[in-house]
């Protein structure tokens, strides 16, 4: 080993078309200010030119090279090697199907964005004309905390719920379901909160809080899901209510 | 060379093994707290009893009363984050509700001697 190097060991394998998994290590140097994407990059270009990862912006805006450090979920490109220790073990994402190596299929996840319905569909007044939310007004104070998403699924492999039930929604699609329920502009608030509010969405959400935790960008996808959570028991609450009233009045 | 497609829809999810000791370096603090929640609930589940049938048995007392304070504030810190606490503050939430679980189960010790001597 270098001397004040540091091993990097690499789960591989565990993909469709190289199944079995095994942990390479390679011992690197490093230089001052290395990142984990650093490292990655030195050994493929050095060490080992078959290894498997997947980056983009380098600068921590993609969210591309999303991975497990040393057990934990974070962006490679962001995370320096100094205090990690002298061994430094990468895996790939859980709750995700391994592409190679440390790269995984984000399919699933996005898929889900698509069951929660996460792009905005704008009322009639919303789509002919800009129609303007105040920086103070309450929509937009709920709203701000929660859009800065990049979809890198570090939440999803942080969540324990989406570990036990693979057609869990997960915190991502859920956040930005949140975003739109709250949105005026939006036209599908109702019938989108309806669809979340299922056993695989909102209601699998077991407080546990390692979406908030993990977040890189300091997102609570939680505070969102309670959110929905209470707006959800509200509804329910009122219909309930209208069906014994309705259910009264006279020919009810 | 043409690039490899991804794997069938049928490959399934990667899902570390429970024994895998890194698995469990992903949990934080929340997590912890929800895994100590439910195994207090199994364990009270069976102590309960015994301490039903024989309530002086003072370390039951103990350990009992322990737990459901245990079991009673993480449930509390939970009701707490539904009814609108921010969850981005449940750490603080956390920590300040086990301190003052921990401030009882003394003060029922010490002051109301609820365990007979036991510590």
């Amino acid at each position: 080993m270098v001397a004040g190097g540091v091993i990097i060991r690499v789960r591989r394998g565990g993909a469709a078309d190289d199944p079995e998994e095994r942990h390479q290590t390679y011992a690197i140097a490093p230089r001052p200010r290395m990142t984990v994407l650093d490292a990655l990059t030195a050994i493929q270009s050095e060490l080992d030119p078959s290894l498997g990862f997947r980056y983009s912006c380098r600068v921590g805006m993609c969210g591309t090279c999303a991975l497990r450090v040393n057990g934990r979920p974070r962006w490679a490109c962001r995370t320096l090697i100094e205090g990690l220790g002298e061994s430094v073990t990468l895996e790939p994402l859980v709750n995700f199907p391994v592409l190679r190596d440390l790269a995984v299929d984000m399919t699933p996840f996005l898929d889900k964005m698509s069951r929660a319905r996460a792009w905005a569909e704008p009322t009639e007044a919303a789509a002919s004309a800009p129609v303007e939310l105040s920086p103070d007004s309450r929509q937009r104070v709920r709203i701000d905390p929660h859009i800065e998403c990049i979809t890198c699924g570090i939440c999803y492999s942080a969540c324990g719920m989406a570990a036990h039930d693979p057609d869990f929604l997960g915190p991502a699609a859920l956040n930005r379901a949140y975003t739109l329920v709250c949105d005026s502009r939006d036209a599908a608030g109702g019938e989108r909160l309806a669809e979340v509010a299922d056993e695989h969405g909102i209601w699998r959400c077991h407080s546990q809080f390692n979406c908030t935790e993990a977040c890189p960008k300091g997102i609570s996808p939680a505070t969102a899901i309670q959110a929905l959570k209470r707006r959800a028991a509200a509804s329910g609450a009122k219909s309930f209510v209208a069906s014994i009233i309705g259910g009264l009045a006279p020919g009810g | 060379m043409a690039f490899q497609s991804g794997p069938s829809a049928s490959s399934p999810p990667a899902r570390p093994s429970f024994w895998d000791i890194s698995a469990w370096r992903a949990m934080y603090p929340g997590m912890w707290a929800w895994v100590i929640q439910r195994l207090s609930a199994v364990v009270l589940l069976v102590l309960f009893p015994f301490h039903v049938v024989n309530p002086y048995i003072a370390w039951l007392r103990a350990v009992v009363l322990a737990l459901v304070i245990l079991h009673g504030m993480h449930g509390l810190k939970v009701i707490l984050t539904d009814f609108g606490f921010p969850a981005r503050h449940q750490r603080k939430l956390l920590w300040v509700l086990t301190a003052f679980g921990v401030a009882v189960f003394f003060w029922l010790g010490y002051l109301r001697k609820a365990y007979w001597g036991f510590f």
